[in-house]
């Protein structure tokens, strides 16, 4: 008698609850129709049910914007799309027109040589023993030939080592990334492709970098700087706990809190947010990168904050609202 | 007559009996006791909701079947974001929408792909242009050439695939 089983309507009632919906997207709406329409959903429980799985139906279309909605729908996997992808990734490293192209297609990511999900970080040697690490959501393209040694950042950020070519005639080793090229001299650095620039650390040797633009600069270890391809941003120094995240590990030192939640971010999938009230109090800490649950369960039990669980995959990180018994 | 679910009784029992080996065989599957724990949890609040008795002759079969369901929608709604989130990278940043935007759209669109899913092509075809695409009946059948009863009975069978699926 709970009734749940009553109210189960059967296809045929679908089939009449489809065909209400069918008269009013053609614009059928008169009082007449109305009242047609009242008296058939009060026929029964199941009616109604059947009425509410309807709306749910055209509700749910409704919270879709058309394009976006298409582009989407016509962007999941099916038959055919890679071959059509990979024969644009082809075309699309012809020139440096090209890459700006290539950076407004995320997607191509996917086909990369080398590739991590969000969240997760990934460790290689490649073929000359030089060792690449790959942070959360990057891509890499590796591309070793006769005369030189290349890599070609997508997105996201890599901490190279560079090691000694082992052919007979050593090839230049070389880095790419929308902004520009990077000329590593015996050394550990780490790029990270930003939206519009790339931002380059060098830990030990040197790295010359040549902007798209032509302007070229020598970093030395212990310097960073941002270049954009009209040019090379100032030089600021950094220190070794910066490559720390290869090692899965965030160092704060009087980090802003909406710094650190933007970095922690970067490692989950869904939305992490900071609360603009707090944003500004200062942190610091040792954070796991590869568990960031922990990282914010760290934060909400040494600082005055909560997390607020919006959906599974939606978090906001707000001020702790102590001793409030207030409801809602 | 037909029950709407199994009894919480049934389902307890159920649980006490195969929690822990379904928990132990979805981690090693995922290779994460975490995510191994949300899955053994969802497969039985999923066998709470089902609307037909399910037929207990083999509980550890049923639930790695509901489990191995609920795998392949996790993957697909990942799939759907994904696919969303490269739609979105196409845009300008202030046509870009906002994250709880993101969040209502991407929710819409899990639940639009799991209404499509079995819907045959043509008439797959028809629905959206006219549930997205916003095209009049009579359009849809001047662009296809095709009659205007095929283009209804194409979209009554898409809503009704579309209820079902709720």
């Amino acid at each position: 008698m709970e009734g749940a089983s009553a109210a189960e309507p059967d296809r045929a009632l679908l089939e009449e609850a489809a065909d209400w919906l069918m008269r009013f997207q053609c614009g059928d709406d008169t009082t007449a129709t109305q009242r047609a329409f009242e008296q058939w959903r009060a026929q029964s429980p199941a009616h109604a049910v059947a009425w509410q799985r309807a709306e749910a139906v055209s509700e749910t279309f409704r919270r879709v914007p058309a394009e976006l909605g298409r582009r989407t729908l016509d962007g999941l996997a099916r038959p055919g799309r890679r071959r059509a992808l990979h024969a644009f990734g082809l075309a699309a490293i012809a020139g440096p027109a090209a890459w700006l192209a290539w950076r407004q297609r995320p997607w191509l990511a996917w086909q990369a040589d080398l590739a991590t999900r969000t969240g997760e970080q990934k460790s290689v040697e490649l073929a000359d023993g030089t060792r690449l690490v790959l942070d959360t959501a990057s891509a890499v393209d590796v591309a070793f030939t006769s005369d030189e040694r290349r890599l070609h950042l997508i997105e996201g950020e890599i901490l190279v080592t560079t090691a000694r070519d082992p052919s007979s005639r050593p090839r230049p080793f070389v880095v790419t990334s929308a902004e520009g090229r990077l000329r590593p001299i015996g050394t550990r650095f780490s790029v990270r492709q930003l939206s519009g620039h790339t931002r380059v650390a060098v830990f030990d040797g040197a790295v010359e970098i040549t902007a798209a633009g032509g302007q070229r600069r020598t970093l030395s270890a212990g310097s960073q700087a941002g270049f954009r391809a009209g040019g090379i941003g100032a030089v600021s120094s950094v220190d070794a706990a910066a490559a720390l995240w290869a090692k899965g590990m965030l160092l704060a030192r009087d980090m802003p809190l909406g710094e650190l939640i933007a970095e922690l971010a970067r490692y989950r999938r869904g939305v992490l947010r900071c609360d603009p009230a707090v944003a500004g109090l200062r942190v610091s800490g040792a954070f796991p990168l590869t568990d960031t649950d922990a990282s914010l369960e760290l934060l909400v039990k040494t600082r005055p904050l909560a997390l607020r669980r919006r959906t599974r995959y939606w978090i906001d990180v707000a001020p702790r609202a102590d001793g409030m018994t207030r409801g809602g | 007559m037909s029950r709407a679910a199994a009894s919480p009784d049934t389902i307890s029992a159920l649980y006490a009996g195969h929690h822990g080996w379904l928990h132990a065989w979805l981690a090693r599957r995922l290779g994460c006791s975490h995510r191994a724990a949300d899955l053994a949890h969802d497969t039985f609040v999923r066998l709470l909701g089902q609307r037909k008795t399910p037929d207990l002759g083999e509980p550890r079969a049923l639930l790695t079947h509901i489990a191995k369901g609920l795998m392949i929608d996790q993957w697909r709604r990942h799939e759907v974001e994904r696919a969303y989130l490269e739609a979105i990278a196409h845009l300008p940043e202030p046509v870009a929408p906002s994250p709880e935007t993101r969040l209502l759209v991407i929710e819409a669109l899990e639940r639009i792909d799991a209404m499509l899913r079995g819907m045959p092509a043509r008439t797959r075809e028809i629905f959206l242009l006219a549930q997205l695409d916003g095209l009049t009946y009579g359009q849809i059948a001047e662009r296809l050439g095709t009659s205007l009863v095929t283009v209804k009975r194409h979209m009554r069978a898409g809503f009704v695939a579309c209820m079902a699926a709720l």
